[in-house]
């Protein structure tokens, strides 16, 4: 049995409600390696994930720590969220930026792709088959528009209920639904060969 | 949702919590440093956050106690180097007859004559 069947197995017989540490600094603990993971899922850039997370945990300390701990957690996702749209909309005036400078066309003229970070940093999803599999999931979930990616990555991956989800993405409940729907529909097509 | 959609999402979370424990270890240090760090940063917060509360109450006061300096009555000038309290009670007594130690000590000692004096000297002017 693989690493990845292992964790899929331990996932169906892991009760559902998972108990929130009673700290703050054990909270963190077990929520950072997995913040890293999301914020590298919608961000695509390692050190633009790690900006995020540690953003994202100064908030949550500073702002919110006298906040009962099972709140913590929708609480935690919401800061994360809106710290990667951030960075993505100024990703996103960067590559404005660049283009008028003239940096956004080639020599023929044609538009060069969307600005993005450099990425040098160590890459190990690459060296197993079970990191190859994530890889292409990571690959779809990031085709998905941002709200649907947002949806898949909260309520499937993390498994916040969808009132936790509605609460983190900011929306109400039926949203969330809608959009965890139709993201479910793009993975189909996109992963049909990977299933 | 049907069977092969949970199959797909159940896969799916598997890899990624396979994924968040394969971190490298540079990067799970970064991550532990980044959470020091915000923890410590909360707890040095504390005296600042009663730094940015107590800094405008006590310009407060400090301009109330100025104000408060600037407003009071100044001392009048002092008369002669005594005080303001002295140099009143010396010009009310002007008007008054002097006391028994300041009097010319002659006129106790003819006090009878005086005496007689003021009680004969409308009959004198008569005759």
């Amino acid at each position: 049995m693989n690493s990845v069947s292992a964790v899929f197995e331990a996932e169906l017989l892991a009760p559902q409600g998972q108990a929130v540490p009673a700290t703050l600094d054990a909270f963190l603990a077990s929520m950072e390696r997995r913040a890293f993971r999301m914020a590298e899922l919608h961000l695509g850039n390692r050190e633009d994930a790690m900006d995020a997370v540690q953003d994202a945990m100064l908030r949550l300390v500073k702002h919110y720590r006298s906040k009962p701990a099972e709140e913590w957690t929708p609480l935690f996702w919401g800061i994360l969220r809106r710290r990667i749209v951030d960075l993505q909309r100024r990703r996103k005036v960067r590559s404005i930026v660049v283009g008028w400078l003239g940096g956004g066309h080639d020599d023929d003229g044609d538009e060069l792709p969307v600005w993005e970070p450099a990425d040098s940093g160590p890459d190990p999803l690459e060296k197993l088959h079970g990191e190859q599999s994530y890889a292409d999931v990571a690959a779809a979930v990031r085709r998905l528009p941002q709200r649907q990616r947002e949806a898949f990555t909260l309520r499937v991956l993390e498994g916040l209920d969808v009132a936790e989800t509605a609460h983190a993405m900011g929306c109400s409940e039926g949203s969330v639904k809608t959009h965890l729907s139709r993201a479910m529909q793009h993975l189909r097509e996109h992963l049909e060969a990977w299933r | 949702m049907n069977s092969s959609d949970k199959q797909l999402e159940q896969r799916a979370r598997a890899l990624y919590q396979e994924a968040t424990q394969r971190i490298d270890p540079v990067t799970a240090g970064r991550l532990r440093a980044a959470r020091r760090t915000a923890l410590e940063a909360a707890t040095h917060s504390t005296p600042h956050h009663r730094a940015r509360v107590l800094l405008p109450v006590g310009a407060l006061a400090a301009v109330a106690l100025a104000a408060l300096m600037i407003w009071q009555p100044a001392p009048r000038p002092q008369q002669d180097g005594k005080p303001q309290g002295v140099a009143a009670v010396e010009q009310e007594n002007e008007y008054l007859p002097p006391g028994a130690d300041k009097a010319d000590p002659g006129l106790y000692q003819n006090l009878d004559f005086y005496s007689w004096l003021a009680a004969n000297d409308g009959s004198q002017v008569k005759r």
